[in-house]
Protein backbone atom coordinates (compact mmCIF):
# COMPACT_ATOMS: atom_id res chain seq x y z
CA UNK A 1 0.00 0.00 0.00
CA UNK A 2 2.56 2.37 1.10
CA UNK A 3 5.12 1.62 -1.91
CA UNK A 4 1.97 2.51 -4.39
CA UNK A 5 1.91 5.88 -3.16
CA UNK A 6 5.56 6.58 -2.59
CA UNK A 7 6.36 5.51 -5.96
CA UNK A 8 4.61 7.59 -8.34
CA UNK A 9 5.87 10.49 -5.77
CA UNK A 10 9.46 9.14 -6.35
CA UNK A 11 9.35 9.62 -9.59
CA UNK A 12 7.63 12.75 -9.81
CA UNK A 13 10.73 14.20 -7.86
CA UNK A 14 13.21 12.65 -10.50
CA UNK A 15 11.36 14.62 -13.57
CA UNK A 16 11.10 17.63 -11.05
CA UNK A 17 15.08 16.98 -10.09
CA UNK A 18 15.96 16.15 -13.82
CA UNK A 19 14.08 19.29 -15.41
CA UNK A 20 15.87 21.59 -12.96
CA UNK A 21 19.32 20.09 -13.18
CA UNK A 22 18.89 20.09 -16.88
CA UNK A 23 18.07 24.41 -16.33
CA UNK A 24 21.13 24.45 -14.45
CA UNK A 25 22.98 22.39 -16.19
CA UNK A 26 22.40 24.90 -19.52
CA UNK A 27 23.06 28.05 -17.21
CA UNK A 28 26.04 27.34 -15.84
CA UNK A 29 27.04 26.04 -19.44
CA UNK A 30 26.52 28.99 -20.59
CA UNK A 31 28.18 30.81 -17.72
CA UNK A 32 31.56 28.77 -18.17
CA UNK A 33 31.13 28.84 -21.88
CA UNK A 34 32.03 32.48 -21.70
CA UNK A 35 35.14 32.25 -19.38
CA UNK A 36 36.86 28.84 -19.50
CA UNK A 37 39.84 28.48 -21.78
CA UNK A 38 40.01 25.15 -21.99
CA UNK A 39 35.70 24.82 -22.54
CA UNK A 40 36.10 27.36 -25.09
CA UNK A 41 38.59 25.46 -26.63
CA UNK A 42 36.46 22.86 -26.92
CA UNK A 43 33.19 24.83 -28.45
CA UNK A 44 35.64 26.70 -30.52
CA UNK A 45 35.22 23.76 -32.77
CA UNK A 46 31.68 23.70 -33.50
CA UNK A 47 30.01 25.82 -35.56
CA UNK A 48 28.41 29.23 -35.37
CA UNK A 49 24.77 28.54 -34.50
CA UNK A 50 25.26 24.98 -33.72
CA UNK A 51 22.68 23.83 -31.52
CA UNK A 52 23.10 21.00 -28.71
CA UNK A 53 20.30 19.48 -27.63
CA UNK A 54 20.22 16.91 -24.34
CA UNK A 55 16.99 15.45 -23.60
CA UNK A 56 14.88 12.63 -22.14
CA UNK A 57 12.96 10.02 -24.31
CA UNK A 58 10.56 10.13 -25.02
CA UNK A 59 8.99 13.71 -24.49
CA UNK A 60 10.81 14.42 -21.17
CA UNK A 61 12.78 17.53 -20.00
CA UNK A 62 15.72 18.78 -22.48
CA UNK A 63 18.42 21.49 -22.26
CA UNK A 64 19.05 23.20 -25.54
CA UNK A 65 22.39 25.25 -26.39
CA UNK A 66 23.42 27.31 -28.95
CA UNK A 67 27.16 28.45 -30.07
CA UNK A 68 27.11 31.78 -30.48
CA UNK A 69 29.52 34.03 -32.94
CA UNK A 70 31.70 35.14 -29.75
CA UNK A 71 32.46 31.84 -29.02
CA UNK A 72 30.36 31.53 -26.23
CA UNK A 73 27.33 28.96 -25.44
CA UNK A 74 24.08 30.56 -24.91
CA UNK A 75 21.51 28.48 -23.67
CA UNK A 76 18.25 28.35 -25.47
CA UNK A 77 16.03 27.08 -22.95
CA UNK A 78 13.83 23.81 -22.75
CA UNK A 79 13.23 23.23 -26.34
CA UNK A 80 13.90 24.53 -29.61
CA UNK A 81 12.02 24.85 -32.98
CA UNK A 82 15.32 23.70 -34.47
CA UNK A 83 16.19 20.84 -35.32
CA UNK A 84 19.79 20.18 -33.19
CA UNK A 85 22.79 19.67 -35.16
CA UNK A 86 23.64 17.06 -32.04
CA UNK A 87 21.38 15.25 -29.96
CA UNK A 88 22.13 13.45 -26.82
CA UNK A 89 18.93 11.93 -25.33
CA UNK A 90 18.68 9.81 -22.50
CA UNK A 91 16.39 6.53 -22.77
CA UNK A 92 14.99 6.57 -19.28
CA UNK A 93 14.23 9.47 -17.01
CA UNK A 94 15.96 7.05 -14.68
CA UNK A 95 19.82 7.55 -16.50
CA UNK A 96 19.18 10.77 -17.04
CA UNK A 97 18.75 10.85 -12.87
CA UNK A 98 21.82 9.28 -12.73
CA UNK A 99 24.35 11.22 -15.08
CA UNK A 100 22.85 14.20 -13.27
CA UNK A 101 22.83 13.28 -9.89
CA UNK A 102 26.33 12.98 -10.46
CA UNK A 103 26.04 8.97 -9.79
CA UNK A 104 26.88 7.91 -13.27
CA UNK A 105 29.82 9.53 -15.40
CA UNK A 106 28.43 10.77 -18.82
CA UNK A 107 31.08 8.86 -20.53
CA UNK A 108 30.22 5.42 -19.11
CA UNK A 109 26.03 6.35 -19.68
CA UNK A 110 27.18 6.21 -23.32
CA UNK A 111 29.19 3.61 -22.99
CA UNK A 112 26.38 1.67 -21.45
CA UNK A 113 23.98 2.22 -24.07
CA UNK A 114 21.98 4.35 -21.56
CA UNK A 115 22.09 7.70 -24.30
CA UNK A 116 21.53 7.92 -27.84
CA UNK A 117 23.56 10.23 -29.82
CA UNK A 118 22.27 11.89 -32.90
CA UNK A 119 24.75 13.91 -35.01
CA UNK A 120 28.78 13.82 -34.94
CA UNK A 121 29.92 11.60 -32.73
CA UNK A 122 33.00 13.79 -32.53
CA UNK A 123 31.35 16.92 -31.61
CA UNK A 124 29.25 14.56 -28.93
CA UNK A 125 32.75 13.64 -26.98
CA UNK A 126 33.58 17.67 -27.10
CA UNK A 127 30.17 18.03 -25.33
CA UNK A 128 30.85 15.48 -22.65
CA UNK A 129 34.09 17.02 -22.07
CA UNK A 130 31.99 20.11 -21.86
CA UNK A 131 30.18 18.43 -18.86
CA UNK A 132 33.01 17.06 -17.27
CA UNK A 133 34.78 20.53 -16.61
CA UNK A 134 31.25 21.61 -16.02
CA UNK A 135 30.83 19.39 -13.11
CA UNK A 136 33.80 20.33 -11.75
CA UNK A 137 32.69 23.74 -11.32
CA UNK A 138 29.00 22.95 -10.36
CA UNK A 139 29.79 20.37 -7.73
CA UNK A 140 30.64 21.89 -4.40
CA UNK A 141 33.15 19.24 -2.93
CA UNK A 142 34.98 19.60 -6.07
CA UNK A 143 35.18 23.39 -6.41
CA UNK A 144 38.83 23.53 -5.31
CA UNK A 145 40.02 26.71 -4.26
CA UNK A 146 42.54 26.67 -7.06
CA UNK A 147 39.99 26.71 -9.51
CA UNK A 148 38.44 30.03 -7.44
CA UNK A 149 41.72 31.69 -7.63
CA UNK A 150 41.28 31.72 -11.67
CA UNK A 151 38.54 33.71 -11.60
CA UNK A 152 39.49 37.34 -10.33
CA UNK A 153 36.55 39.57 -8.65
CA UNK A 154 35.77 41.30 -12.42
CA UNK A 155 34.04 38.04 -13.59
CA UNK A 156 31.43 38.80 -11.34
CA UNK A 157 28.39 37.56 -13.57
CA UNK A 158 29.79 34.07 -14.49
CA UNK A 159 30.65 33.63 -10.22
CA UNK A 160 27.36 34.82 -9.62
CA UNK A 161 25.70 32.17 -11.61
CA UNK A 162 27.94 29.66 -10.74
CA UNK A 163 26.94 30.29 -7.15
CA UNK A 164 23.63 29.90 -8.36
CA UNK A 165 23.81 26.98 -9.51
CA UNK A 166 25.69 25.86 -6.54
CA UNK A 167 22.60 26.86 -4.52
CA UNK A 168 20.02 24.97 -6.72
CA UNK A 169 22.06 22.28 -6.56
CA UNK A 170 21.40 22.61 -2.52
CA UNK A 171 18.23 22.73 -3.01
CA UNK A 172 17.64 20.00 -5.73
CA UNK A 173 19.71 17.45 -3.56
CA UNK A 174 16.66 16.94 -1.40
CA UNK A 175 14.65 15.46 -4.41
CA UNK A 176 17.43 13.07 -4.61
CA UNK A 177 17.77 11.98 -0.87
CA UNK A 178 13.69 11.63 -1.64
CA UNK A 179 14.69 9.40 -4.50
CA UNK A 180 17.16 7.41 -3.23
CA UNK A 181 15.19 6.68 0.21
CA UNK A 182 12.22 5.08 -1.73
CA UNK B 1 26.74 -2.89 -10.21
CA UNK B 2 27.24 -3.27 -13.96
CA UNK B 3 25.25 -2.26 -16.95
CA UNK B 4 25.66 -3.79 -20.59
CA UNK B 5 23.65 -4.24 -23.78
CA UNK B 6 24.85 -7.38 -26.43
CA UNK B 7 23.42 -7.62 -29.62
CA UNK B 8 25.07 -9.73 -32.86
CA UNK B 9 22.08 -10.75 -35.16
CA UNK B 10 24.27 -11.49 -37.90
CA UNK B 11 23.97 -15.22 -39.32
CA UNK B 12 27.23 -16.78 -39.88
CA UNK B 13 28.13 -18.98 -42.46
CA UNK B 14 31.23 -19.89 -42.27
CA UNK B 15 33.76 -22.78 -43.30
CA UNK B 16 34.37 -25.35 -46.09
CA UNK B 17 32.11 -24.10 -49.66
CA UNK B 18 30.61 -21.71 -47.39
CA UNK B 19 30.16 -19.53 -50.82
CA UNK B 20 27.76 -22.48 -52.36
CA UNK B 21 25.36 -21.09 -49.64
CA UNK B 22 24.97 -17.20 -50.97
CA UNK B 23 22.30 -17.74 -53.77
CA UNK B 24 20.18 -19.61 -51.45
CA UNK B 25 20.33 -16.88 -48.50
CA UNK B 26 19.44 -14.67 -51.28
CA UNK B 27 16.39 -16.57 -52.48
CA UNK B 28 15.02 -17.50 -48.62
CA UNK B 29 14.43 -13.35 -48.86
CA UNK B 30 13.13 -13.39 -52.26
CA UNK B 31 16.13 -11.53 -53.25
CA UNK B 32 16.20 -11.88 -57.21
CA UNK B 33 18.70 -8.93 -58.13
CA UNK B 34 21.44 -8.47 -55.71
CA UNK B 35 23.68 -6.14 -56.73
CA UNK B 36 27.52 -6.87 -56.30
CA UNK B 37 29.61 -4.22 -54.20
CA UNK B 38 33.37 -4.97 -54.50
CA UNK B 39 36.91 -3.17 -55.31
CA UNK B 40 39.30 -3.91 -58.60
CA UNK B 41 41.84 -5.71 -56.21
CA UNK B 42 38.97 -8.53 -55.52
CA UNK B 43 38.56 -8.79 -58.99
CA UNK B 44 42.15 -9.17 -59.85
CA UNK B 45 42.56 -11.90 -57.70
CA UNK B 46 40.08 -13.69 -58.82
CA UNK B 47 37.43 -13.67 -55.61
CA UNK B 48 35.04 -12.00 -57.44
CA UNK B 49 35.25 -15.29 -59.99
CA UNK B 50 34.59 -17.63 -57.25
CA UNK B 51 31.14 -15.85 -55.83
CA UNK B 52 29.93 -15.56 -59.71
CA UNK B 53 30.75 -19.09 -60.55
CA UNK B 54 28.90 -20.55 -56.72
CA UNK B 55 25.55 -17.81 -57.78
CA UNK B 56 26.14 -19.61 -61.27
CA UNK B 57 25.83 -22.98 -60.40
CA UNK B 58 22.96 -22.29 -57.86
CA UNK B 59 21.31 -20.82 -60.64
CA UNK B 60 21.29 -17.13 -60.06
CA UNK B 61 22.36 -14.58 -62.19
CA UNK B 62 24.25 -11.34 -61.16
CA UNK B 63 24.27 -8.75 -63.20
CA UNK B 64 24.91 -5.55 -61.57
CA UNK B 65 28.59 -4.96 -60.58
CA UNK B 66 30.47 -2.69 -58.86
CA UNK B 67 34.04 -3.08 -58.61
CA UNK B 68 35.66 0.19 -58.51
CA UNK B 69 35.18 1.47 -54.72
CA UNK B 70 38.26 2.72 -53.66
CA UNK B 71 40.47 2.25 -50.72
CA UNK B 72 39.11 5.35 -48.92
CA UNK B 73 35.39 5.01 -49.67
CA UNK B 74 34.07 8.85 -49.94
CA UNK B 75 30.24 10.13 -50.31
CA UNK B 76 30.74 10.40 -53.96
CA UNK B 77 31.33 6.87 -54.17
CA UNK B 78 28.59 5.95 -52.31
CA UNK B 79 26.19 7.97 -53.97
CA UNK B 80 27.40 6.77 -57.17
CA UNK B 81 26.78 2.91 -56.53
CA UNK B 82 22.92 4.14 -55.15
CA UNK B 83 22.44 5.42 -58.78
CA UNK B 84 23.15 2.75 -60.69
CA UNK B 85 21.58 -0.01 -57.91
CA UNK B 86 17.99 2.34 -58.40
CA UNK B 87 18.54 2.85 -61.92
CA UNK B 88 19.65 -1.08 -62.24
CA UNK B 89 16.27 -1.73 -59.56
CA UNK B 90 18.39 -3.95 -57.44
CA UNK B 91 16.53 -5.73 -54.82
CA UNK B 92 19.58 -6.98 -52.20
CA UNK B 93 23.26 -5.97 -51.88
CA UNK B 94 26.18 -8.23 -51.38
CA UNK B 95 29.82 -6.47 -50.23
CA UNK B 96 32.84 -8.61 -51.17
CA UNK B 97 36.05 -6.92 -49.68
CA UNK B 98 38.20 -5.39 -46.85
CA UNK B 99 36.92 -2.74 -44.98
CA UNK B 100 36.17 -0.29 -47.91
CA UNK B 101 33.42 -1.89 -49.88
CA UNK B 102 32.04 -3.04 -46.72
CA UNK B 103 31.59 0.19 -45.07
CA UNK B 104 30.57 1.32 -48.82
CA UNK B 105 28.24 -1.08 -49.04
CA UNK B 106 26.52 -0.14 -45.81
CA UNK B 107 26.11 3.82 -46.46
CA UNK B 108 25.00 2.42 -49.96
CA UNK B 109 22.29 0.58 -47.92
CA UNK B 110 21.67 3.69 -46.12
CA UNK B 111 20.38 5.34 -49.46
CA UNK B 112 18.83 3.48 -51.13
CA UNK B 113 16.36 2.06 -48.29
CA UNK B 114 16.01 5.28 -47.09
CA UNK B 115 16.28 7.59 -50.07
CA UNK B 116 18.13 10.67 -51.22
CA UNK B 117 21.51 11.45 -52.58
CA UNK B 118 23.19 12.71 -49.89
CA UNK B 119 25.11 10.10 -47.35
CA UNK B 120 26.17 13.04 -44.77
CA UNK B 121 22.72 13.58 -43.65
CA UNK B 122 22.46 10.35 -41.80
CA UNK B 123 25.82 10.64 -39.60
CA UNK B 124 25.65 10.04 -36.55
CA UNK B 125 24.14 6.99 -33.73
CA UNK B 126 20.82 6.36 -34.07
CA UNK B 127 19.21 7.87 -37.11
CA UNK B 128 17.42 4.87 -38.87
CA UNK B 129 14.85 3.65 -36.98
CA UNK B 130 13.82 0.81 -39.45
CA UNK B 131 15.70 -2.37 -41.86
CA UNK B 132 17.10 -1.97 -44.66
CA UNK B 133 17.08 -3.53 -47.44
CA UNK B 134 18.59 -7.35 -47.47
CA UNK B 135 22.31 -7.13 -47.20
CA UNK B 136 25.18 -10.20 -47.08
CA UNK B 137 28.77 -9.53 -46.57
CA UNK B 138 31.87 -11.99 -47.89
CA UNK B 139 34.94 -10.29 -46.10
CA UNK B 140 37.96 -11.12 -48.01
CA UNK B 141 40.42 -9.60 -45.20
CA UNK B 142 40.96 -10.97 -41.66
CA UNK B 143 40.78 -7.93 -39.79
CA UNK B 144 38.36 -5.52 -40.03
CA UNK B 145 35.29 -7.19 -38.69
CA UNK B 146 33.16 -4.56 -40.57
CA UNK B 147 30.99 -8.07 -41.76
CA UNK B 148 29.27 -7.74 -38.41
CA UNK B 149 29.51 -4.27 -37.39
CA UNK B 150 26.93 -1.67 -37.24
CA UNK B 151 29.25 1.29 -37.73
CA UNK B 152 30.72 2.32 -41.67
CA UNK B 153 33.10 5.29 -42.20
CA UNK B 154 32.80 7.14 -45.19
CA UNK B 155 35.00 9.94 -46.30
CA UNK B 156 33.99 13.72 -46.98
CA UNK B 157 36.97 14.43 -48.98
CA UNK B 158 35.84 18.29 -49.05
CA UNK B 159 36.40 18.96 -45.58
CA UNK B 160 38.89 16.11 -45.04
CA UNK B 161 36.80 14.42 -41.96
CA UNK B 162 35.57 11.16 -41.74
CA UNK B 163 31.83 10.65 -41.09
CA UNK B 164 30.60 7.89 -38.93
CA UNK B 165 27.46 5.81 -39.61
CA UNK B 166 26.24 4.00 -36.50
CA UNK B 167 23.21 2.03 -36.10
CA UNK B 168 22.14 -1.73 -35.29
CA UNK B 169 20.11 -1.89 -39.06
CA UNK B 170 23.01 -1.70 -40.57
CA UNK B 171 24.07 -4.84 -39.87
CA UNK B 172 24.33 -7.55 -42.63
CA UNK B 173 21.56 -10.04 -42.37
CA UNK B 174 25.02 -12.82 -42.91
CA UNK B 175 28.80 -12.98 -43.09
CA UNK B 176 29.91 -15.41 -45.25
CA UNK B 177 33.57 -16.55 -44.27
CA UNK B 178 35.22 -19.08 -46.45
CA UNK B 179 38.93 -19.74 -46.21
CA UNK B 180 39.23 -19.11 -50.06
CA UNK B 181 38.56 -15.73 -49.66
CA UNK B 182 41.72 -14.88 -47.71
CA UNK B 183 44.23 -17.52 -48.65
CA UNK B 184 45.81 -14.90 -51.37
CA UNK B 185 46.16 -11.61 -48.99
CA UNK B 186 49.46 -10.50 -49.86
CA UNK B 187 51.80 -10.78 -46.34
CA UNK B 188 51.82 -7.30 -45.91
CA UNK B 189 47.92 -7.06 -45.75
CA UNK B 190 47.51 -10.54 -43.68
CA UNK B 191 49.49 -8.59 -40.95
CA UNK B 192 48.00 -5.29 -40.90
CA UNK B 193 44.71 -6.68 -41.10
CA UNK B 194 45.35 -9.32 -38.52
CA UNK B 195 46.51 -6.69 -36.42
CA UNK B 196 43.55 -4.68 -36.52
CA UNK B 197 41.77 -7.89 -35.31
CA UNK B 198 44.10 -8.05 -32.23
CA UNK B 199 43.47 -4.26 -31.34
CA UNK B 200 39.61 -4.57 -31.46
CA UNK B 201 40.32 -7.79 -29.42
CA UNK B 202 42.21 -5.75 -27.16
CA UNK B 203 40.73 -2.76 -27.15
CA UNK B 204 37.18 -4.36 -26.32
CA UNK B 205 38.91 -6.62 -23.46
CA UNK B 206 40.43 -3.30 -22.03
CA UNK B 207 38.32 -0.11 -22.71
CA UNK B 208 34.80 1.42 -21.09
CA UNK B 209 32.10 -1.09 -22.08
CA UNK B 210 33.71 -4.17 -21.90
CA UNK B 211 31.11 -6.73 -20.70
CA UNK B 212 31.29 -10.69 -19.66
CA UNK B 213 30.54 -11.75 -23.83
CA UNK B 214 32.29 -9.19 -25.59
CA UNK B 215 35.34 -10.63 -22.92
CA UNK B 216 34.40 -14.47 -23.57
CA UNK B 217 34.85 -12.71 -27.66
CA UNK B 218 37.60 -11.10 -27.36
CA UNK B 219 40.21 -13.69 -25.32
CA UNK B 220 38.93 -16.29 -27.73
CA UNK B 221 39.93 -14.01 -30.81
CA UNK B 222 43.48 -13.63 -29.32
CA UNK B 223 43.93 -16.94 -29.08
CA UNK B 224 42.91 -17.53 -32.14
CA UNK B 225 45.16 -14.57 -33.64
CA UNK B 226 48.37 -15.52 -31.73
CA UNK B 227 48.46 -18.74 -32.53
CA UNK B 228 47.55 -18.68 -36.49
CA UNK B 229 48.95 -14.80 -36.91
CA UNK B 230 52.64 -16.46 -37.27
CA UNK B 231 51.21 -19.36 -39.27
CA UNK B 232 49.73 -18.03 -42.01
CA UNK B 233 52.87 -15.32 -42.44
CA UNK B 234 54.95 -18.34 -42.85
CA UNK B 235 52.78 -20.71 -45.27
CA UNK B 236 50.38 -18.32 -47.07
CA UNK B 237 48.17 -20.99 -48.24
CA UNK B 238 47.59 -22.94 -45.07
CA UNK B 239 43.78 -22.61 -45.28
CA UNK B 240 42.85 -24.13 -42.10
CA UNK B 241 45.10 -20.98 -40.43
CA UNK B 242 43.26 -18.60 -42.89
CA UNK B 243 39.66 -19.78 -41.59
CA UNK B 244 41.00 -19.81 -37.77
CA UNK B 245 42.06 -15.97 -38.97
CA UNK B 246 39.07 -15.46 -40.43
CA UNK B 247 36.88 -17.04 -37.69
CA UNK B 248 39.16 -14.55 -35.20
CA UNK B 249 38.60 -11.08 -37.24
CA UNK B 250 34.78 -11.95 -37.02
CA UNK B 251 34.91 -12.71 -33.26
CA UNK B 252 36.65 -9.86 -32.84
CA UNK B 253 33.99 -7.98 -34.46
CA UNK B 254 31.50 -9.38 -32.32
CA UNK B 255 33.50 -8.20 -29.53
CA UNK B 256 34.10 -4.43 -30.37
CA UNK B 257 30.69 -3.81 -31.78
CA UNK B 258 29.54 -4.30 -28.02
CA UNK B 259 31.89 -2.76 -26.15
CA UNK B 260 33.36 -0.25 -28.38
CA UNK B 261 37.29 0.29 -29.11
CA UNK B 262 39.31 3.43 -27.64
CA UNK B 263 42.83 5.33 -28.41
CA UNK B 264 43.70 3.80 -30.29
CA UNK B 265 41.02 3.43 -32.90
CA UNK B 266 40.88 7.53 -32.31
CA UNK B 267 45.00 7.94 -32.98
CA UNK B 268 44.84 5.37 -35.63
CA UNK B 269 41.46 6.79 -37.78
CA UNK B 270 43.69 10.61 -37.46
CA UNK B 271 46.56 9.19 -38.79
CA UNK B 272 44.86 7.50 -41.31
CA UNK B 273 43.00 10.00 -42.53
CA UNK B 274 45.86 12.46 -43.02
CA UNK B 275 48.17 10.80 -43.89
CA UNK B 276 46.53 7.97 -46.01
CA UNK B 277 47.59 4.94 -44.26
CA UNK B 278 46.30 1.64 -43.93
CA UNK B 279 43.64 1.37 -41.28
CA UNK B 280 45.63 -2.08 -40.13
CA UNK B 281 49.27 -0.56 -40.32
CA UNK B 282 47.74 2.44 -38.15
CA UNK B 283 46.35 -0.20 -35.35
CA UNK B 284 49.53 -1.67 -35.35
CA UNK B 285 51.35 1.41 -34.98
CA UNK B 286 50.20 2.52 -31.73
CA UNK B 287 48.67 -0.35 -30.06
CA UNK B 288 51.67 -1.13 -27.68
CA UNK B 289 52.30 2.68 -26.81
CA UNK B 290 48.36 3.19 -26.17
CA UNK B 291 48.60 0.14 -23.80
CA UNK B 292 51.30 2.06 -21.90
CA UNK B 293 49.67 4.69 -21.57
CA UNK B 294 46.63 3.33 -20.80
CA UNK B 295 48.36 0.63 -18.28
CA UNK B 296 47.40 1.64 -15.04
CA UNK B 297 43.74 1.80 -15.88
CA UNK B 298 43.66 -1.53 -16.99
CA UNK B 299 46.30 -3.39 -15.33
CA UNK B 300 44.07 -6.10 -14.53
CA UNK B 301 42.19 -7.14 -17.56
CA UNK B 302 45.85 -6.21 -19.34
CA UNK B 303 47.23 -8.86 -17.51
CA UNK B 304 44.53 -11.23 -17.66
CA UNK B 305 45.19 -11.31 -21.58
CA UNK B 306 48.63 -13.08 -21.14
CA UNK B 307 47.22 -15.88 -21.34
CA UNK B 308 45.32 -16.08 -24.79
CA UNK B 309 48.69 -13.76 -26.30
CA UNK B 310 51.57 -16.05 -24.95
CA UNK B 311 50.04 -19.41 -23.99
CA UNK B 312 49.26 -21.09 -20.44
CA UNK B 313 53.22 -21.58 -20.40
CA UNK B 314 54.53 -18.02 -20.08
CA UNK B 315 51.23 -16.94 -18.03
CA UNK B 316 51.96 -19.38 -15.22
CA UNK B 317 55.60 -18.56 -15.34
CA UNK B 318 55.03 -14.48 -14.98
CA UNK B 319 54.60 -13.21 -11.51
CA UNK B 320 51.27 -11.71 -11.37
CA UNK B 321 52.41 -8.23 -11.01
CA UNK B 322 54.32 -8.18 -14.64
CA UNK B 323 51.95 -10.09 -16.80
CA UNK B 324 50.49 -6.61 -17.66
CA UNK B 325 54.00 -5.28 -18.95
CA UNK B 326 54.79 -8.78 -20.54
CA UNK B 327 51.04 -8.59 -22.46
CA UNK B 328 52.28 -5.56 -23.85
CA UNK B 329 55.99 -7.63 -24.48
CA UNK B 330 53.93 -9.79 -26.28
CA UNK B 331 52.55 -7.15 -28.44
CA UNK B 332 56.39 -5.57 -29.20
CA UNK B 333 57.37 -9.23 -29.95
CA UNK B 334 54.17 -10.16 -32.69
CA UNK B 335 55.17 -6.51 -34.41
CA UNK B 336 59.06 -7.14 -34.53
CA UNK B 337 58.18 -10.84 -36.19
CA UNK B 338 55.64 -9.27 -38.50
CA UNK B 339 58.41 -6.06 -39.54
CA UNK B 340 61.08 -9.37 -40.16
CA UNK B 341 58.35 -11.12 -42.27
CA UNK B 342 56.71 -8.83 -44.56
CA UNK B 343 58.30 -5.05 -43.27
CA UNK B 344 55.19 -3.72 -41.51
CA UNK B 345 56.10 -0.60 -39.80
CA UNK B 346 56.50 -0.36 -36.35
CA UNK B 347 56.71 3.50 -35.69
CA UNK B 348 55.51 6.32 -37.67
CA UNK B 349 58.78 6.67 -38.99
CA UNK B 350 59.75 3.65 -40.41
CA UNK B 351 56.29 4.07 -42.32
CA UNK B 352 58.11 6.88 -44.09
CA UNK B 353 54.83 8.42 -44.83
CA UNK B 354 54.26 10.51 -41.78
CA UNK B 355 56.07 14.04 -41.25
CA UNK B 356 56.73 15.15 -38.14
CA UNK B 357 54.75 18.80 -38.25
CA UNK B 358 51.71 16.72 -39.12
CA UNK B 359 51.62 15.19 -35.43
CA UNK B 360 49.88 18.04 -34.23
CA UNK B 361 47.26 18.22 -36.42
CA UNK B 362 47.01 13.95 -35.95
CA UNK B 363 46.61 14.68 -31.74
CA UNK B 364 43.87 17.29 -32.61
CA UNK B 365 42.07 15.31 -35.12
CA UNK B 366 42.19 12.35 -32.15
CA UNK B 367 40.53 13.79 -29.27
CA UNK B 368 37.83 14.81 -31.87
CA UNK B 369 37.28 11.07 -33.03
CA UNK B 370 34.31 9.41 -31.30
CA UNK B 371 36.62 6.33 -29.86
CA UNK B 372 37.98 8.10 -27.64
CA UNK B 373 35.13 8.71 -25.62
CA UNK B 374 35.20 4.85 -24.07
CA UNK B 375 38.97 5.08 -23.63
CA UNK B 376 39.62 4.29 -19.77
CA UNK B 377 41.57 6.92 -19.37
CA UNK B 378 40.43 10.70 -20.04
CA UNK B 379 42.87 11.30 -23.05
CA UNK B 380 43.60 15.04 -23.23
CA UNK B 381 45.10 16.85 -26.16
CA UNK B 382 48.85 16.51 -24.70
CA UNK B 383 48.45 12.92 -24.22
CA UNK B 384 47.48 12.64 -27.87
CA UNK B 385 50.52 14.47 -28.73
CA UNK B 386 52.33 12.75 -26.00
CA UNK B 387 51.16 8.96 -27.62
CA UNK B 388 52.20 10.40 -30.94
CA UNK B 389 55.59 11.34 -29.88
CA UNK B 390 56.71 7.87 -28.50
CA UNK B 391 54.89 6.16 -31.63
CA UNK B 392 57.17 8.46 -33.68
CA UNK B 393 60.14 6.03 -32.71
FE1 LIG C 1 39.85 -1.29 -36.52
Amino acid sequence: MIRERLRPLASQAKRGYVRLMLEVVGRSMEAISQVDEQVRGEVSVLPNGFLFAMRVMPNGPALVMRKQRDGSLQYIGGDSAQKPDLSVQFKHLHHAFMVLSFQEKTAQAFANDRILVDGDLGYATRMTRVLNRLETFILPKLVAERAVKQYPDSLGLPEKLINGARIYLKVVTNFVDTVRSS
Amino acid sequence: MSYYEFFCPVKVIAGQAALEHVPYEFSSRNCKRPMIVTDKGVRAAGLLDKVLTAFEEGGMDVTVIYDDVPADSSKQTVKAIAKEYRSKKCDAILAIGGGSPIDTAKAVNILVSEGGDDIAKYSGAGVLTRPLKPFIVIPTTAGTGSEVTSVAVIADTEKEVKLAFASSFMLPDAAVIDPRMTLTLPPHITAATGMDAMTHSVEAFTCMAKNPLSDAYASAAIKKISANLPKVMKKPDDAEARLEMAQASTMAGIAFSNSMVGLVHALGHSLGAICHLPHGLCMSLFLPYVLEYNLESIREPLSELLLPLAGPEIYAMTPKSQRAEESIATIRKMRDDLYRDCKLPRTLQETGKVDKSQLDRIAQATIDDGSIMFNPREATLEDARAVLEKAWG
